[in-house]
């Protein structure tokens, strides 16, 4: 077997493939014994790279529902029905308007730790007793006014693509605040919407983040 | 929910199908676009992307492959996409790997023979290095050594030869061995040059 030949069943080698002839090759070639010695410990690393894979984050799985909803492609009987069964799973022993306010206090406020007045604003909880959706929406836009304004990344595909998400999420959160206007009472529609209000203020969180690491 | 239920109650527009498709596969999806654009935010909007034309094509998955060999297919053409629009042309996989360099033949130039890598990779100059070579090469590097796939499924994934995947996979092997060499060369000559600096205050 000569070093081309190796090269050959260097693969079948690494699997553990270590036939004779390849082992005569490997005693008399330093070359090869090298590169078997280097593939080895790359091939090793990279297996303990894809240990260290991490999750993706939450807010991707609601940012990908909601583009699902918009489009039409989830029916939207049974998801109701399962994305109410989700979230009183998640938020049973807590009045939903209060923990969505305390929810956005928290993701707004930790953003905006030290972002100047908006800050003072965030961190008032008279708000989070303010059970009406006007007072979130509010919120939220004072909020958005001020991330937008500050936002540097210096990547523009990211920059695009946050501005993508957040005009999905505000299409999202027209849709919801429709159905809640026309049926006020309906406890699944106004789930709906605090989900909506959620995923804006992760979104403007997550651009508040970038906005301090591009400056 | 089985996976195969799961699909089948996603092609009729089930919700919970949906996120349960996500859950089984997104983490894998999600990292290998994070190895080919080592960026967190790039990464998620890839992986949503992915999973948009995944469900948006959901209703004409037939099963002729793995349904995560299919999912793979999506997700490495829509990163490979997305390197074309930013280097700002349209080019095949050829392309994006590197012209031939070399005529098969084993070369014989690499590092200087008192060097190894075992035992001196980590993960950060593993990811920094593969995050070099060009977007071909790594898409093989990361679905074969990485993620473990077959060169017959990186086939199918990547739509090209057996024979070409084995030869990418090869030319990433030898183009991260000369990078991190290059790097263990680097640290060594920091380090003698921090030495004699010490040597020379003392």
């Amino acid at each position: 077997m000569d070093c081309k030949e190796f090269l050959n069943h260097l693969d079948p080698w690494l699997a553990g493939d270590q036939r004779r002839e390849a082992r005569v090759h490997l005693r008399g070639c330093s070359h090869c014994r090298g590169l078997v010695e280097d593939f080895g410990a790359l091939r090793a690393a990279a297996r303990e790279l894809s240990a260290s894979d991490p999750e993706p984050p939450a807010h991707l799985w609601n940012s990908l529902r909601a583009q699902l909803e918009q489009e039409g492609l989830i029916r939207t009987g049974d998801e109701a029905g399962a994305r109410s069964s989700w979230l009183r799973r998640l938020f049973a022993p807590i009045p939903r308007p209060a923990l969505a306010g305390a929810y956005l206090a928290l993701l707004i406020a930790a953003a905006f730790a030290a972002s100047g007045p908006i800050h003072r604003r965030v961190n008032d909880y008279r708000w989070v007793q303010d059970t009406s959706t006007e007072a979130l929406r509010a919120q939220l836009n004072t909020t958005e006014t001020a991330t937008v304004a500050s936002f540097r990344d210096p990547n523009p595909v990211v920059t695009a693509s946050l501005h993508t998400n957040l005009a999905i999420v505000d299409n999202y959160i027209a849709l919801c605040e429709k159905s809640v206007r026309e049926d006020p009472q309906n406890e699944i529609a106004r789930d709906y919407l605090y989900t909506a209000y959620q995923q804006k203020a992760d979104l403007l969180a997550q651009m508040a983040d970038r906005g301090d690491y591009g400056r | 929910m089985p996976e195969a239920d799961a699909i089948r109650l996603a092609q009729q527009g089930d919700a919970a199908a949906f996120e349960r498709l996500y859950r089984l596969h997104s983490r894998r999806v999600y990292s290998l676009c994070l190895r080919m654009v080592g960026n967190t935010a790039e990464a998620e909007d890839l992986t949503q992307e992915a999973f948009l034309q995944l469900f948006r094509k959901i209703a004409t998955f037939r099963g002729e492959s793995a349904f995560s060999t299919w999912l793979h297919r999506l997700s490495v053409n829509v990163v490979l996409m997305r390197l074309r629009k930013k280097s700002g042309a349209e080019t095949s996989l050829e392309e994006v790997t590197e012209p031939d360099e070399d005529s098969g033949g084993p070369r014989r130039d690499f590092g200087a023979p008192d060097l190894t890598l075992s035992g001196s990779i980590d993960r950060v100059n593993l990811q920094r290095a593969v995050e070099q070579l060009p977007p071909g090469y790594k898409a093989v590097f990361v679905l074969h050594d990485v993620q473990g796939y077959e060169h017959n499924e990186i086939a199918e994934i990547m739509n090209c030869s057996i024979g070409n995947s084995k030869s990418q996979l090869h030319k990433a092997r030898m183009r991260l061995r000369e990078l991190l060499h290059e790097a263990l060369r680097q640290k060594a000559r920091e380090e003698r040059k921090a030495a004699g600096n010490a040597a020379g205050e003392d």
